[in-house]
C-alpha cells in the first residue's frame, strides 16, 4: 500500500511540476489563467448574489399573494361556519368536508386546505375529525411550532420542504388560522402553497444566467488568448531571430510592420542586430588585416632573411681561408643567423595561432611512428648531450587523427627540452592508447622543477632560471606552440615537476575529432617504485599501478600529487597560484 | 660529373636574392638564368629552355601560381617554388598549380642546392624495364606509360611516383618513403606533396579518381601500387 501510495505521490509531484514548468515557461498561458480564474471568480460572484436576490425576490411575493388569499379564504370558510344550521357530529363533519373542498378551488393555483382541532381543545363531539384535501401524511409539515403559534390568533405562516412524488423537495408556504366551527368550537384552519411553479421561474433563470456565464468566459478566455498571441508572436519570433543572430545567422532580421509598439521593438531589434553585424563585419575585416599583415611580414622578413642566410653560409663555408677574427665573426653570424631564423619562425607561427589562422591538416596516422621520427629528429642533440633516450610504444597501432607535422614538433619540443634539462640522465617516451585517446609521455630525471614552475612552462618567453636559459638555446616558443598545437586538436599538454625528481609531460590527444577527452592513457604523475615509496603508498603496496585507474585524473589525485600538476589545457587552466608543497 | 649539371631558370624579383642563388648555384656548377617578373617568365623559359625552374610565388606581373601552370602547359619540365608561406593554402595551391616541390624561406644554399640535385637527377637504368600497375603498362628508359596502345602524358615526378609505387607492387609506402624515394628528402618533410601529387596522378590515370585503382590508399599508411590487369 505505501508503495502504491509513494507511486501516486511521486506521479502526482510530477504531473504537478510539469503543470508548473509549462505554466512559467509561457507568458500566454500564464495570463490566460490568470484572467480566467479571475473572470471565474467574479462570475460566481455574480451569479450567487443575482441568484440569491431573484430568489428572495420571487418568494417575498408569492408570500405576500398567498397571505392575502389565505385570509380571504379563512374568512369566507368563517363565515360558511358562521351561517350553518348543522347540529349534530355527522352534520359537522359534511360541513367541514363541504368547506374544505370549497376553499379548495377558491385560490389562485392548487392549494391543500387542512382543518385540524385546535391545540387544548377538547374532543366534545367523538364523530368529528380533522379534515384534509390533500394527502394526509402532509399534516406531518404542520410544526407543533406553527400551531402553538396560530392558537395565539391572527394569520401565521411558515416556509416548508414538500416532498414530491419523485423523490424531490420543492419549497411549499403553510398559512394557517384559527377558525370557529359551530358545535365543536376552535378549529385551525391551514393551507399549503407548493412554490414549485416560482422554483421553475427561478431555475430557468439560473440556467439562462449560467449559460450567459459561460459564453461570457468562453468569450473572455478567447479575446485573451488572441490578444497575449498578438502580443507574444512577435516576442516569441524576436526570441527565434535573436537565436539565430547569436548562431552566426548575421542576416537574420524580424519583420516589420505597422507603426504599433510590436514594429517598434521589431525595428529596434533589427537595428542593434544590424550595428552587431557592421560590428563583427569590422571585426573580421581586422582579422584578416591582422592575417595580411602576418603573411606579408613574413613575405617582406624571409626574402632579405634567405639573401643574409645565403651569404653567410658561403662566408661560413670560406671560414678557413680567414683570419682568426673574421673565421669567429663568421661562425657567429652563422648560428646566430640561426636562431634569428628560428625565433622568426616561432613568432610567425604563434601569431598565426593568434588571427586564428592556424589550420588543422588531420589524417588517420599512427602516433608511434610519428613520435619514432621527432625523437629520430632529436638524436644528434641526445649524443651530444650525453642522454640516452628510450622510447615505449604499445603492442599495435596507436592511429589516430592528428595533423602530424604539428604531433611531430610537439613531441620534437618536449624531446628536445627532456634532453636538455635531463643532465645526462635517460630521457623516456611512453606512448600509450586506449579506444578514445593516445597519450605521449615524455620524463626525464634531471633537475626538475617546482609545482608553481610547472604551472609557467607554456607561457611564452617563460624561462625557468634565467642564468642558465642562456646556454640552452631555443627560442622560449616552443612549449606555447606545443600548446597551442594541441589545442588545436581537442587534445590536452599537461606538466609535472619537482626539483631533483625530475619533470614529465604528458601529450594526449582524442583518437577521432569529436572526441571529447575525460581521461588519459597514461599516467602524467610518474609512478617509479625507487622513488620515495612513502610518498606512493599504491607502489609499496605491490599493485601493479598500470592495473590502477589513472592516479593523475582530476579528482583520483592524492592532495599530495595534485599540487605538482599542472594542467594547462582547456580544462583547468595553469595560471591558477600553484601551491607549494 | 658536369654533363649533369644543368641550366636553371630563376624567376625571382628580388634581385639580390636572386644573385645570390645565382653565386650558390654556380659554385656547384649549374647554369643560372635570370627573369624579374611573372610577364616576361614564360618567354624567357621558352628561350632558355631550361632544366629546372626555381619560382618565386609573389612576383610582378602575372603570380607565380599563374606562370607554373603556363610552364605545366607546355612542359614537364621540374618546377620547385620558392615560398615565404608555408601556410597549407599557399603551398597547396602552388603544388595544385603543378609544382613539384617547394623551398620555403628562409633556407640555407645546401637545401636549395640538394632540391635541385634531386629535382634533375634521372636515374639511368641500363636495362630496359618494363612494369604494368592495373591496366597501364610502363617503359622505363623510355619514359613512356600507355594504356591500350595509348600514351599517358605525365611530367618527370609523376612518372618517378608511379615508377616507384609499380616497381614494388606488394609494398605498402608510407608518405615519409616515397618522398625519400620519389623526392630525395632523407630527412621528414611535408607530407602534403605527396597528397596533392597523388591527386594529380590520379586524375592522369585513373579511370574513376574517386575510385582509385591504381593508386591505392592505404588508410592510416598510404599509398600502394593497384594489381596489374593481365
Amino acid at each position: 500500500m505505501t508503495s502504491v501510495a509513494r507511486l501516486l505521490r511521486v506521479r502526482w509531484t510530477r504531473r504537478v511540476r510539469a503543470a508548473l514548468h509549462w505554466w512559467r515557461a509561457s507568458l500566454q498561458v500564464r495570463v490566460l489563467t490568470t484572467t480566467l480564474t479571475i473572470g471565474l471568480v467574479v462570475l460566481a460572484l455574480v451569479f450567487a448574489y443575482v441568484g440569491d436576490r431573484t430568489a428572495q425576490g420571487l418568494f417575498d411575493e408569492r408570500v405576500q399573494q398567498v397571505l392575502g388569499e389565505s385570509a380571504r379564504s379563512t374568512s369566507q370558510a368563517q363565515d360558511m361556519f358562521d351561517s350553518a344550521t348543522a347540529r349534530t357530529g355527522s352534520e359537522v363533519q359534511n360541513l367541514l368536508t363541504d368547506v374544505t373542498t370549497a376553499q379548495r378551488t377558491g385560490g389562485s393555483g392548487e392549494r391543500d386546505v387542512f382543518l385540524l382541532r385546535a391545540p387544548g381543545q377538547p374532543v366534545s363531539v367523538p364523530a368529528v375529525t380533522a379534515v384534509t384535501t390533500g394527502d394526509p401524511k402532509l399534516v406531518d409539515l404542520i410544526t407543533p411550532e406553527l400551531r402553538a403559534a396560530t392558537a395565539e390568533g391572527g394569520q401565521r405562516w411558515q416556509s416548508v420542504g414538500l416532498p414530491t412524488a419523485d423523490g424531490r423537495v420543492t419549497p411549499a408556504v403553510v398559512v394557517g388560522q384559527d377558525v370557529t366551527v359551530p358545535v365543536v368550537g376552535g378549529y385551525q384552519m391551514y393551507f399549503l402553497y407548493p412554490l414549485a411553479a416560482e422554483q421553475d421561474r427561478l431555475d430557468f433563470l439560473l440556467r439562462t444566467l449560467a449559460f450567459a456565464a459561460g459564453a461570457l468566459v468562453l468569450l473572455l478566455g478567447t479575446t485573451t488568448y488572441l490578444v497575449t498571441r498578438q502580443t507574444v508572436l512577435p516576442v516569441r519570433r524576436a526570441a527565434q531571430v535573436a537565436e539565430r543572430l547569436a548562431a552566426g545567422e548575421l542576416t537574420e532580421r524580424m519583420p516589420e510592420h505597422g507603426e504599433d509598439e510590436m514594429a517598434t521593438l521589431a525595428h529596434s531589434f533589427n537595428e542593434m542586430a544590424a550595428s552587431l553585424q557592421d560590428q563583427i563585419r569590422q571585426l573580421e575585416e581586422l582579422s584578416a588585416l591582422q592575417r595580411r599583415f602576418v603573411s606579408d611580414v613574413s613575405h617582406e622578413l624571409r626574402t632579405p632573411l634567405t639573401t643574409v642566410r645565403m651569404a653567410g653560409e658561403v662566408i661560413h663555408a670560406a671560414r678557413e681561408d680567414f683570419e682568426p677574427a673574421v673565421k669567429r665573426s663568421a661562425e657567429l653570424l652563422s648560428t646566430q643567423l640561426d636562431r634569428f631564423e628560428d625565433l622568426l619562425g616561432d613568432l610567425l607561427e604563434i601569431s598565426r595561432f593568434d588571427a586564428g589562422a592556424a589550420v588543422l591538416d588531420a589524417e588517420g596516422r599512427d602516433v608511434g611512428d610519428v613520435v619514432l621520427r621527432a625523437v629520430d629528429n632529436a638524436s644528434p642533440l641526445a649524443e651530444r648531450r650525453g642522454v640516452w633516450v628510450s622510447v615505449e610504444l604499445p603492442e599495435g597501432r596507436a592511429v589516430a587523427d592528428v595533423d602530424p607535422r604539428r604531433v611531430e614538433r610537439i613531441v620534437r619540443n618536449l624531446v628536445v627540452n627532456a634532453i636538455e634539462h635531463a643532465e645526462g640522465s635517460p630521457v623516456e617516451v611512453r606512448v600509450a592508447a586506449d579506444s578514445r585517446a593516445v597519450a605521449v609521455v615524455v620524463r626525464d630525471h634531471g633537475i626538475g622543477m617546482t609545482p608553481d614552475e610547472a604551472g609557467h612552462v607554456f607561457d611564452r618567453f617563460w624561462r625557468a632560471d634565467p642564468a642558465r636559459a642562456r646556454t640552452t638555446g631555443g627560442t622560449g616558443l616552443g612549449l606555447a606552440i606545443s600548446m597551442e598545437d594541441a589545442r588545436l586538436h581537442g587534445g590536452w599538454l599537461e606538466a609535472w615537476g619537482r626539483p631533483g625528481q625530475g619533470a614529465s609531460f604528458r601529450l594526449t590527444l582524442p583518437r577521432r575529432a569529436g572526441i571529447t577527452l575525460t581521461a588519459s592513457p597514461l599516467p602524467l604523475v610518474p609512478v617509479d617504485p625507487d622513488e620515495e615509496p612513502a610518498q606512493r603508498p599504491l607502489a609499496r603496496a605491490g599493485i601493479d599501478p598500470a592495473a590502477l585507474p589513472d592516479l593523475s585524473d582530476g579528482d583520483d589525485l592524492s592532495e599530495d600529487e595534485k599540487d605538482g600538476v599542472a594542467r594547462a589545457t582547456a580544462r583547468a587552466s595553469a595560471d591558477e597560484p600553484q601551491e607549494v608543497s | 660529373m658536369a654533363a649533369m649539371k644543368g641550366r636553371v631558370l630563376v624567376v625571382d624579383d628580388d634581385t639580390a636574392l636572386a644573385e645570390m642563388i645565382g653565386i650558390v648555384l654556380r659554385s656547384e656548377g649549374f647554369e643560372p638564368v635570370f627573369c624579374e617578373d611573372g610577364d616576361s617568365a614564360l618567354g624567357v623559359f621558352r628561350a632558355s629552355a631550361p632544366d629546372l625552374v626555381l619560382l618565386d610565388l609573389m612576383l610582378p606581373g602575372k603570380d607565380g601560381y599563374e606562370v607554373c601552370r603556363l610552364i605545366r602547359a607546355e612542359s614537364g619540365v621540374p618546377v620547385v617554388m620558392l615560398t615565404a608561406k608555408s601556410d597549407t593554402v599557399d603551398v597547396v595551391l602552388g603544388l595544385e598549380a603543378g609544382a613539384d616541390d617547394y623551398i620555403s624561406k628562409p633556407f640555407k644554399p645546401k637545401e636549395l642546392v640538394a632540391r635541385v640535385r634531386a629535382r634533375l637527377r634521372r636515374s639511368d637504368e641500363p636495362t630496359p624495364e618494363h612494369l604494368a600497375i592495373g591496366d597501364l603498362t610502363i617503359d622505363v628508359p623510355g619514359h613512356r606509360v600507355v594504356r591500350d596502345g595509348e600514351p599517358i602524358s605525365l611530367t618527370p615526378l609523376e612518372f618517378d611516383l608511379l615508377v616507384a609505387l609499380a616497381r614494388k607492387p606488394w609494398q605498402v609506402f608510407t608518405r615519409e618513403l616515397l618522398l625519400e624515394k620519389v623526392w630525395g628528402y632523407r630527412h621528414a618533410a611535408d607530407t602534403r606533396l605527396v597528397n596533392v601529387h597523388v591527386q594529380r596522378l590520379r586524375s592522369k590515370v585513373e579511370h574513376d579518381p574517386e575510385r582509385p585503382e591504381i593508386v591505392v590508399t592505404v588508410r592510416g599508411v598510404g599509398y600502394k601500387a593497384g594489381a596489374a590487369v593481365t
